[in-house]
């Protein structure tokens, strides 16, 4: 189903969010307040530094915010007891440094996360097998992160974070280290996964041309959103 | 993929680095079982001596020294007519160097006492009275003072002849020189001292009786201590100490190897802090990362603890060669113990992995993994 149309119900409420670095010193965040709804497709743009990376990783609960509120589809992140089991199930992170463990294949980089899954070990291994083959990568699969290209390694990377059935994407420049060819590739990949499976997609980028892909644009600065395009027709048909 | 392959994996990452962490503990485990074997060894072997020689009780004063202390051979009149006692025979054992040899075992026996029943001639023949000035030797010693029969030796300043190769059955009476207890007495001018009595009791006494036995002879002759055959050594002040020393010097030794384990394991964190993150942000718990580490240090640990029981067994093997040990004992390298050894090697592991991981578990994902 090709639909950009946000649902209803809300992924991400984020309240007066703050987030401070170095005992205060850095503030990262300065009071956010976002909502994402189920099947959007947020870009979020802003300069260098204007916490971006660190919004992202606040949705990702990779760290815990200094103060105000994180819901997830309605439960308070802050408060949930296992931020591993909502790491592992609802979410796939995809990095701008593609992050695969490098003593890993691509094939056992996809099964990491499923150590957190009751899955079968064999099971595990067909599963990894069919998300590289959809992402392309079919014969790199005993391939160790360093025999393989940038495009590459984030094609792992994104097979990595399906690898648990993720509802939610969030992408924080995955084509930040890419060529321009490498870069439109895994965007299309990206992009399908939100259109054809209806993945909600927050994706941190300087590309305005990837940008206006997005069902909706945010811009920060300074830790601040100063604008947010919610319900800005997307520029893709 | 299993869980055990990424645990064997991460101790891959680095073969030379896990390799001489592995060494490190190997050394302390060999030792271990290199030096508990071989003072086990000694306990069992002088065991297997006195029940070679049919002895049920031994009386003796086991000091600090590893060669009990003399005492008036008139004692032994006070046991002999007790009830349960079916012989005695008196004995002076010396640990000292003969000709070549650094430490020999000197067994003098009283002519007649049934010490002697045990010895089965290889070659030549016992003293012929307890005055002849001749010795038998065991086999090893024999081997050890490369003496034949007809070939004389030189016990203090004595020259005693060799008349007799005889096979006593175990490691320590095949170590020892064995002659008459009155000449031992007279060449090295300890009249009327023994330092041992070796006691046979009549056949179907039971426990209680001896312990009674046992009891009685100590009140008789405070000077020595009854002890039934199997505890004699163990209760030695002597073997303690050896005992003590043997588990000390291989527990500093294994410690040391744990300090190599743990430095391996910290820096195996501190190194992968970004992996870490990594399998924390697609969703591993905290929990799962500690067992990681505890894992791999546990393997760390087992391996070094195998390499250490080969390592252990093969030194031992190549130790009582040496001239200065063969014959006193035979190394006790029972499973238990090499099993033991690698139980202590895959604790220390586990011990050492202890503060690395929870070093790892304290790690925030987004910690390595900005932007
Ligand atoms: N772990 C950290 N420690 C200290 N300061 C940080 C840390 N992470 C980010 N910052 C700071 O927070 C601000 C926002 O960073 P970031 O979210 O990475 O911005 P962006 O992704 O938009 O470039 C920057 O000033 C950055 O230096
Ligand atoms: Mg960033």
């Amino acid at each position: 189903m090709a639909t950009t149309n946000a649902g209803d119900e809300c992924v991400f409420e984020a309240i007066a969010l703050k987030k401070e670095y170095d005992d205060g010193q850095v503030q990262a965040l300065r009071g956010v307040d976002l909502r994402i709804h189920t099947g959007e497709f947020v870009a979020i743009v802003g300069q260098s530094g204007s916490g971006k990376s660190t919004l992202l990783q606040m949705l990702g609960a990779l760290d815990h915010p200094s103060s105000g509120q994180l819901l997830y589809r309605g439960k308070s992140l802050e408060e949930s007891s296992d931020l591993a089991a909502y790491r592992a199930r609802e979410i796939g992170f995809i990095f701008q440094a593609f992050h695969l463990l490098p003593t890993f294949t691509a094939l056992e980089n996809v099964q990491i996360p499923m150590f957190e899954t009751s899955r079968p070990v064999a099971e595990r291994k067909t599963r990894a097998m069919e998300l590289l083959k959809a992402v392309g990568l079919e014969k790199r699969v005993h391939h160790f992160p360093s025999k393989l290209s940038g495009g590459e390694r984030q094609r792992v990377a994104i097979a990595r974070s399906l690898a648990n059935g993720a509802s939610v994407l969030l992408a924080d420049e995955p084509t930040g280290n890419l060529d321009s060819e490498n870069a439109g590739y895994i965007m299309d990949l990206i992009v399908n996964l939100h259109r054809e499976h209806n993945v909600t997609l927050v994706m941190v980028t300087h590309d305005m041309g990837i940008a206006h892909r997005a069902t909706r644009v945010i811009a920060m600065r300074d830790g601040h959103i100063v604008s947010d395009g919610a319900g800005v027709p997307s520029a893709v048909s | 993929m299993t869980f055990l392959s990424i645990v064997s994996r991460g101790l891959m990452r680095r073969p030379v680095r896990t390799g001489l962490t592995m060494i490190g503990i190997a050394i302390g485990i060999a030792a271990v079982v290199a030096l508990v074997g071989m003072s086990r060894g000694f306990q069992t072997s002088w065991t297997n001596g006195l029940k070679t020689r049919g002895t049920d009780i031994v009386v003796s004063n086991m000091g600090s020294a590893l060669t009990p202390k003399p005492f008036a051979a008139t004692q032994a009149d006070k046991i002999k007519s007790l009830p349960h006692v079916a012989a005695i025979c008196t004995l002076m054992v010396d640990l000292i160097s003969v000709e070549k040899a650094d430490m020999m075992i000197v067994s003098a026996r009283q002519w007649g006492g049934f010490s002697w029943g045990n010895l089965k001639i290889v070659s030549g023949r016992l003293p012929k009275d307890e005055k002849e000035k001749a010795v038998v030797l065991g086999q090893t010693a024999a081997d050890v003072l490369k003496k034949k029969v007809g070939d004389t030796l030189q016990l203090e300043t004595d020259e005693l002849q060799v008349v007799g190769i005889v096979d006593g059955g175990a490691i320590v009476e095949n170590g020892s020189v064995i002659l008459s207890l009155s000449l031992y007495q007279e060449i090295t001018g300890n009249d009327g001292k023994i330092n041992v009595i070796d006691l046979r009791m009549t056949p179907g006494t039971t426990k209680e009786e001896a312990a009674e036995l046992t009891e009685r002879i100590n009140s008789l002759v405070p000077e020595a201590k009854a002890v039934s055959a199997g505890d004699n050594i163990r209760n030695s002040q002597g073997y303690r100490i050896i005992n003590a020393m043997s588990w000390g010097t291989s527990l500093l030794a294994v410690l040391v190897g744990v300090l190599g384990v743990m430095n391996t394991m910290l820096m195996t964190v501190f190194e992968r802090r970004q992996e870490i993150c990594i399998l924390l942000a697609v969703g591993w718990r905290r929990g799962r990362v500690v067992r990681m580490i505890l894992w791999e240090s546990a393997l760390l640990g087992f391996l070094g603890g195998i390499g250490g029981v080969v390592l252990g067994v093969i030194g031992v093997k190549i130790l009582i060669t040496a001239p200065a040990i063969k014959g006193l004992l035979e190394p006790d390298l029972n499973a238990v113990l090499l099993a033991q050894a690698v139980v202590i090697s895959v604790v220390v592991g586990v011990i050492s992995g202890l503060y690395p991981g929870w070093r790892s578990s304290r790690l925030m994902p987004s910690q390595a993994l900005h932007g």
